[in-house]
């Protein structure tokens, strides 16, 4: 019983164990970034939650969130917006405002960016693709040895877009790449002044 | 006389509602409430607790409290909510007596100091809160 339990419980317990709060993810998506609710919320990152209620005789009611402190973490539409360093209470609450939970989120600057293959394995060095090959990359943002939640707006760039193209594949964060000519191309993904590059050649 | 209304004094404070802590204070934050005693017995309650830092409590007289009405005295420095707690308390007295629990939940959101004011049909209790900034 407690094992199945423990399956399940995959994303954050209110402070009155009354509901869940997790990420918006596939079940088969080792990448999403918002897999990650019990990390503190990358600074200009947004964080999507999913709330489910485990209330004694009573089916999910109408839920919203609020945030005790809007200057750290903020509620914007379906999204927690993370403002600045810092810790805010999200209540959760019903339609007239009684607090059904709470939970304690975390916001952190973000001091590293690495990069991943969708199935979670860590870029660290040169990739080779063949002309027509396509790679799917998606970036994690750290807090020192912290890996942070959120999805944030990172820019991508190609240093020779003719050899590598650079195209969205429906998520915010992630990226495809596929291999269009031979020759040789830094990809390099930045939030402000924090940047994790990957060199990659494309071979005929 | 002074014996009877001593007395009275006290069965009055012992009707009163008592105030339970329900949630844990985050890591590196304040939420805690203390119980402020006179000869008299309790008088109120003191709470210290961060901003952006929510604290959840019970209300029992000694069964859950009825018709609770929670009113900050400064909602800018101190918000505070009903809550639905899920839970049934006994009444310690009462054989067969359970209700749902009566519970509030208090939010820091500015440093400074002002009042909740915790109302009831089976009496009052006052919170004296002090909200102190969260790390920056």
């Amino acid at each position: 019983m407690w094992f199945l339990l423990g399956l399940s419980a995959c994303g954050t317990a209110g402070a009155l164990h009354q509901t869940t709060l997790m990420g918006q993810c596939a079940t088969d998506d080792a990448a999403c970034s918002r897999r990650h609710p019990v990390a503190p919320i990358a600074v200009g990152a947004r964080f999507h939650p999913e709330v489910e209620a485990d209330l004694a005789g009573s089916t999910t009611p109408n839920l919203r969130l609020e945030s005790a402190a809007s200057d750290v973490l903020a509620v914007e539409g379906d999204a927690l917006v993370a403002k600045k360093a810092g810790a805010s209470a999200v209540l959760i609450t019903t339609d007239d405002g009684s607090v059904v939970d709470f939970v304690h989120m975390w916001v952190a600057p973000i001091t590293t960016i690495s990069l991943a293959r969708r199935d979670g394995d860590r870029l660290t060095g040169d990739v080779g693709l063949a002309v027509g090959e396509d790679l799917v990359i998606a970036p994690a943002l750290w807090h020192d040895a912290q890996r942070l939640a959120g999805e944030a707006d990172l820019a991508w760039t190609s240093s020779n877009p003719a050899a590598l193209e650079i195209m969205r594949d429906g998520s915010t964060d992630r990226r495809r790449l596929r291999a269009r000519t031979p020759g040789k191309t830094t990809i390099t993904v930045a939030l402000g002044e924090t940047k994790a590059s990957i060199d990659v050649e494309v071979l005929p | 006389m002074k014996l009877a209304l001593l007395a009275l004094t006290l069965v009055v404070a012992a009707c009163n509602p008592i105030l339970s802590v329900e949630s844990p204070a985050p890591p590196g934050r304040s939420a805690r409430m203390d119980e402020v005693k006179n000869f008299w017995g309790l008088q109120y309650y003191r709470m210290e607790l961060s901003t952006g830092v929510a604290l959840a409590l019970t209300c029992t007289a000694p069964s859950p409290c009825e018709h609770m009405k929670v009113v900050s005295d400064d909602p800018a420095i101190v918000e505070v909510r009903l809550a639905s707690l899920g839970v049934l308390q006994k009444n310690p007295w009462g054989q067969s007596s359970q209700q749902t629990s009566a519970a509030l939940v208090v939010v820091g959101k500015a440093a400074g100091r002002t009042t909740v004011r915790v109302t009831s049909k089976d009496g009052d209790r006052d919170i004296h809160i002090t909200v102190i900034p969260s790390p920056s």
